[in-house]
């Protein structure tokens, strides 16, 4: 009861609230239990599934650092897309399966967000085929990308580079980010001798090896339907 | 059906980890509040669910609010499951129900597993954490269990917790409770029917399906750091009532093959098509408590045609349970259509 609370029991209340717990926290806590549990990253992507709705307006996060990491980098950057405005207007009514793209530069770091129907694969694949020069423009710039440029040349080889830079999807449930970490880990007991006060660490130590993550898997006011549904439900033709 | 001594012990196992008997009162939810108000279905409703409150005429309906804890003790202020249990009064003299609370996932997939709930999450005596032992929480990057409240002295928290570490199939459920909060109005809050109905639609075509209703006025919670009021939530919904309606929109979202049908410790994933099935808008809290709110008896298998349930063995369970409950504190009878 409040009445009942010391000095010191006030004082543990507060600690975790200020910043200076947290940043010491960071540097001594959490590299501590990353050494005694080590955590693998969770591979980025939507997670697999053959249901309809889960295969419609999917979600690619990219986050790719620039090379030159200045504002003549970003400037860079922004031009390769503005250059190619038309071929990526092309691409997007020629491959039929995106709700949206975005590009967005992030500090040092060029970002495409996209939400689009189907198969992770083939929606690279088709890019690669309409818009593959958009796709070298980009890649050129950015840390890493000249091994798998032209995308032409390296199909496989940039659908999994693209793959790899996938943003994790954390779920929106708490407890699924547990099943996944339990799925990587190849543990599949439905019950067992959990401790589920550990979820805040299990979190910290995740977002400590994957640090960017896109939050829970989109918020969609119109779910489970295709751009193909949209377009021929509005009427605009394809 | 599930038998009716099965029934008699799930009602017993909730009265007996009461901290007093409730006799005349549910044994939980046994603090609420009765509300008039109407349904409007959508124009769309139809197409999916021929029952007749989609065909959007407006329907009268009763609701009654409550906050999830057993017991005569009025904490609103406490994090607690909330409770929307609404009647809708046909034309025709019947009445179909549709019970919902704030907690998206239950926390059990069956009786068997309600019992061994029920045995491991007994009340127990709940105090404040030691410092040192929060110390050490917060050296091992865990969250400490919250301070009671003022005069709470009783918990089911821990073995709740010692339940979910049991069995990972209540763990989502469990959570949802822990971090559930207190809403700042009863009107302010989403309202879950957890299990999975199925819906006719006009074309024939059976559904599986889910129900929401969704505050227009948005959710919002108190300050959980603040320390928490007793008594508000009543007054403000009449003090609301009085100024403006307040309103809810159920959605109802479709299942897919696959989907989990008959567990409601399963979520469907927010990928699944929602469709808007009409408005709900209440407009003052009822004169009679007693008959608007105490003695009126829902229950979530009281459905019309077009509506049917699934096979849920906890929607199943609860046709009887409510039933025997109601039978207990002599609230109205429950009528088979």
């Amino acid at each position: 009861m409040p009445g009942d609370e010391g000095l010191l029991d006030r004082v543990v209340d507060w600690l975790p609230k200020t910043l200076v717990f947290k940043r010491v926290a960071s540097w001594t806590l959490v590299p501590l239990w990353a050494r005694l549990t080590p955590v693998k990253p969770l591979p980025g992507g939507p997670h697999l599934s053959f249901q309809h709705g889960d295969n419609v307006q999917c979600m690619m996060n990219l986050i790719m650092p620039l090379k030159v990491k200045s504002p003549i980098g970003r400037a860079e950057a922004a031009l390769a897309i503005a250059q190619n405005k038309d071929a990526i207007f092309a691409g997007l009514n020629n491959v039929g399966t995106v709700h949206f793209a975005r590009f967005v530069i992030v500090g040092d770091n060029i970002c495409m967000f996209s939400v689009y129907d189907g198969d992770f694969t083939n929606y690279i694949r088709d890019f690669i085929a309409t818009i593959g020069s958009v796709f070298n423009a980009v890649v050129e710039l950015v840390e890493g990308g000249d091994d798998v440029i032209p995308c032409e040349e390296n199909v496989e080889a940039f659908i999994q580079w693209v793959h790899e830079r996938d943003l994790y999807q954390v779920p929106d449930t708490a407890t699924d980010f547990l099943r996944d970490q339990e799925a990587l880990n190849g543990e599949g007991a439905v019950s067992g001798n959990d401790d589920l006060t550990l979820l805040p660490r299990k979190l910290v130590l995740q977002l400590r090896a994957n640090a960017n993550v896109s939050l829970g898997s989109g918020y969609r006011a119109y779910p489970g339907f295709s751009v193909a549904q949209v377009r021929k439900q509005l009427g605009l033709g394809w | 059906m599930v038998d009716a001594s099965v029934a008699k012990r799930l009602v017993q196992a909730i009265i007996d980890n009461l901290p007093e008997p409730v006799p005349g009162k549910r044994p939980v939810h046994t603090i609420g509040i009765g509300v008039k108000g109407e349904f409007v279905a959508s124009d769309v409703a139809r197409t999916y669910c021929i029952a007749e409150h989609f065909k959007g005429q407006p329907v009268p309906v009763s609701v009654r609010f409550s906050n999830g804890l057993g017991g005569l003790e009025q904490h609103d202020g406490w994090s607690d499951v909330r409770g929307m249990a609404t009647r809708f009064h046909l034309p025709d003299g019947r009445g179909t129900d549709l019970i919902a609370t704030t907690l998206g996932e239950f926390f059990v997939r069956n009786v068997e597993d309600f019992f061994e709930f029920a045995d491991v999450a007994k009340l127990e005596k709940y105090e404040r954490r030691a410092w040192w032992r929060k110390l050490g929480d917060l050296l091992q990057l865990k969250v400490p269990p919250r301070n009671p409240y003022p005069n709470e002295t009783v918990s089911v928290d821990a073995g709740a917790l010692r339940y979910a570490n049991r069995h990972r199939f209540a763990q989502l459920g469990i959570f949802q409770v822990s971090l559930i909060g207190a809403p700042v109005s009863y009107a302010r809050a989403s309202y879950h029917a957890v299990h999975t109905f199925w819906v006719t639609g006009s074309d024939g075509a059976r559904r599986p399906v889910r129900f929401s209703w969704q505050p227009v006025a948005g959710v919002r919670n108190t300050d959980p750091k603040a320390v928490p009021r007793d008594k508000y939530l009543f007054e403000e919904l009449k003090n609301r009532l009085r100024r403006w309606p307040a309103r809810f929109m159920l959605m109802m979202t479709i299942g897919e093959a696959g989907d989990a049908l008959d567990d409601p410790t399963k979520p469907w994933p927010g990928t699944r098509i929602r469709v808007v099935m009409g408005t709900l808008t209440l407009i003052k809290v009822a004169e009679d408590q007693e008959a608007d709110g105490e003695r009126i008896s829902f229950n979530p298998c009281r459905l019309v045609p077009g509506i049917e349930v699934s096979a849920d063995p906890i929607l199943e369970a609860r046709l009887g349970a409510y039933e025997v409950s109601r039978e207990m504190r002599g609230g109205c009878p429950f009528r088979w259509r």
